[in-house]
């Protein structure tokens, strides 16, 4: 499922998105996981409907790319190593990939719901 | 969410449409009326859209978008089938589930279905939603989203599904194995896939897209319907359509039908079914109409008009003592070229003899060895059966849209019916002679057999 997160908010008011990109920045370089080139969509949990179903959907060449940088991280992780520089996750590479199928299948489940608790209202009889 | 623009805007169309039929009444006709009037199109250009309609007296409408996009015309094998699928799926503007729950709300009832020549999307609704559903379909034509994820979880099951059921039936089979022989490629084309190669190499959401591109564009479909004034639909439809794509790069083309002979046997473990079958008649629309081999499909018959009874029809004297096999002749009509087809199904045994029963009947009938009684009953039943077709809703949609699609022309059940009517016991004999004869020369004759042990 994706993460709850107040980016959207920040995003849209300039003067706050100055203020913490480089906060942002800092603290996504400091959290590691870049280092052992994986992508922050990387860490979403896999252990929910939502997030399988979304996997699913990925392509088969982003899917290919996604298990061989976990395989990737995995060797790192358990090595104690970090990938050089030059392999390692740059800020333009960190794109979501996996939030935007994940947001679409929660926006059908959510329309589904309301759908099914939906609330006829007859127009008023025009005649 | 109902309060959102899209049924605000519904409300305000029927509001509109509503002034509309305070000024012209819709039921002018009551039902005792005399029906033939309606049963004539109307027909005229919206938008560069072809439309016809007949305003047949009654609450509902049949719409029907019909284009030029059947088997016959697919790019690659299959496509036809997923596009099919594909209609009343998540567009641009709303999704698949919104369509499906806003045409219940509106009580109506939307289907898709494609034929040798014609795909169809059709929708039963009450006389005053025309709007919504023209605008339905132009968003269907126009903006349609072929997601890949669409096509693997819900569009590729359902194509696996059709492709079991065709092989499964052995009737389908036979019949699709009859067209093939006939045709060999357009009409020859399956129905459904008979294998799992198109949906594994050659369908795909891409594939389907490009297909769609094509079969959807303003000079490949005709709007049909039934029960609706024709200026409301030419209205509406110029509204919603205007933005239809004009014309694709790559129109669909089929090469015209020629007739081939052949025979083939299918090794089926679930049923016997033989196929003979014979050129036959294109549609009234088409180049080469001859309502005498509709005359002779019914002088044929097989199947009964009465319950507990096998009929009085030739076929079904003829195969009288095989109790198991059921006999039905049908004239498959096409837009350039037709198939006359006698079905025979049951146990393998009785298959086997009715079949012998039958073939000495065809060449008795080629012969002009038939009686004038039963050429007057022919006559009568297929003109019966026409105008009762006629009466169905769905009826002629299809072929009306077809016919204006492909010749511009509208296929009119009362003239085809006077046709009928006009059959001489010379064409028949005529027509009998030239097309069913198993003797001559051109290979006329077809014998497709599945799972029958011991064929005539």
């Amino acid at each position: 499922m994706s993460a709850p997160h107040f980016a959207n908010f920040v995003v849209k008011r300039p003067w706050l998105r100055a203020w913490m990109q480089p906060l942002a920045n800092w603290y996504a370089n400091a959290s590691g996981y870049r280092q052992i080139g994986l992508r922050a969509d990387d860490l979403i949990p896999e252990e929910s409907d939502i997030v399988q179903q979304a996997l699913k959907r990925l392509p088969p060449k982003e899917a290919y790319d996604r298990v061989f940088r976990m395989r990737r991280a995995f060797q790192c992780s358990l090595s104690h190593q970090l990938l050089p520089k030059a392999e390692q996750t740059t800020a333009e590479q960190d794109v979501p990939y996996l939030s935007p199928i994940i947001e679409a299948i929660e926006a059908e489940q959510k329309e589904r719901a309301d759908m099914d608790a939906i609330v006829v209202a007859r127009p008023k009889a025009q005649h | 969410m109902l309060s959102s623009s899209t049924f605000g805007r519904r409300a305000a169309l029927r509001a509109a449409n509503c002034r509309q039929c305070l000024s012209q009444p819709a039921n002018r006709r009551g039902l005792a009326a005399p029906a033939s009037g309606s049963f004539q199109y109307e027909s005229s250009e919206a938008a560069g859209v072809k439309i016809a309609s007949r305003d047949f007296a009654g609450p509902t409408t049949t719409l029907a978008l019909v284009a030029k996009a059947g088997t016959r015309f697919q790019t690659y094998p299959g496509v036809t089938e997923g596009l099919e699928k594909y209609a009343f799926r998540t567009t641009e503007r709303r999704s698949a589930l919104r369509i499906v729950r806003e045409a219940e709300l509106l009580g109506a009832e939307l289907s898709s279905y494609h034929t040798r020549e014609n795909l169809i999307l059709g929708a039963k609704f009450l006389r005053q939603d025309l709007p919504y559903f023209l605008e339905l379909f132009a968003e269907i034509v126009g903006s349609t989203k072929y997601e890949p994820h669409v096509y693997d979880e819900e569009i590729k099951p359902l194509i696996q599904m059709a492709h079991k059921r065709h092989i499964d039936n052995t009737t389908e089979l036979a019949i699709n194995s009859a067209h093939s022989l006939a045709f060999h490629r357009g009409l020859g084309v399956p129905l459904r896939p008979s294998s799992a190669t198109p949906y594994t190499k050659y369908v795909d959401a891409n594939s389907i897209a490009e297909f769609a591109s094509a079969a959807y564009s303003k000079s490949n479909f005709a709007l049909v319907a039934n029960g609706t004034n024709h200026g409301n639909m030419a209205k509406w439809a110029g509204q919603f359509f205007s933005s239809a794509k004009n014309s694709s790069a790559k129109a669909l083309e089929s090469p015209p039908s020629k007739y081939q002979g052949g025979e083939e046997r299918i090794a089926h473990n679930s049923g016997n079914t033989m196929v003979l079958a014979f050129p036959g008649s294109s549609s009234f629309t088409g180049g080469s109409y001859k309502p005498e081999i509709q005359v002779l499909a019914s002088l044929l018959g097989g199947q009964s008009s009465v319950k507990w009874s096998s009929g009085f029809s030739l076929l079904a004297n003829a195969a009288a003592p095989f109790p198991s096999v059921k006999v039905a002749t049908k004239s498959a009509i096409y837009s350039d070229a037709g198939l006359l087809y006698v079905t025979l199904e049951g146990s393998a045994k009785d298959v086997a003899g009715a079949a012998q029963e039958t073939v000495k009947t065809i060449k008795a009938i080629a012969g002009g060895d038939i009686k004038k009684d039963d050429i007057s009953k022919a006559i009568a039943q297929a003109k019966f059966k026409e105008l009762e077709y006629g009466q169905q809703l769905w009826a002629g949609l299809e072929l009306t849209g077809s016919g204006l699609v492909q010749s511009g022309k509208v296929y009119q059940i009362d003239e085809t019916a006077k046709k009928l009517e006009a059959v001489t016991e010379e064409q028949v004999k005529k027509v009998s002679s030239v097309h069913i004869s198993p003797m001559s020369k051109n290979d006329a004759n077809r014998v497709m057999n599945v799972g029958c042990s011991d064929p005539p």
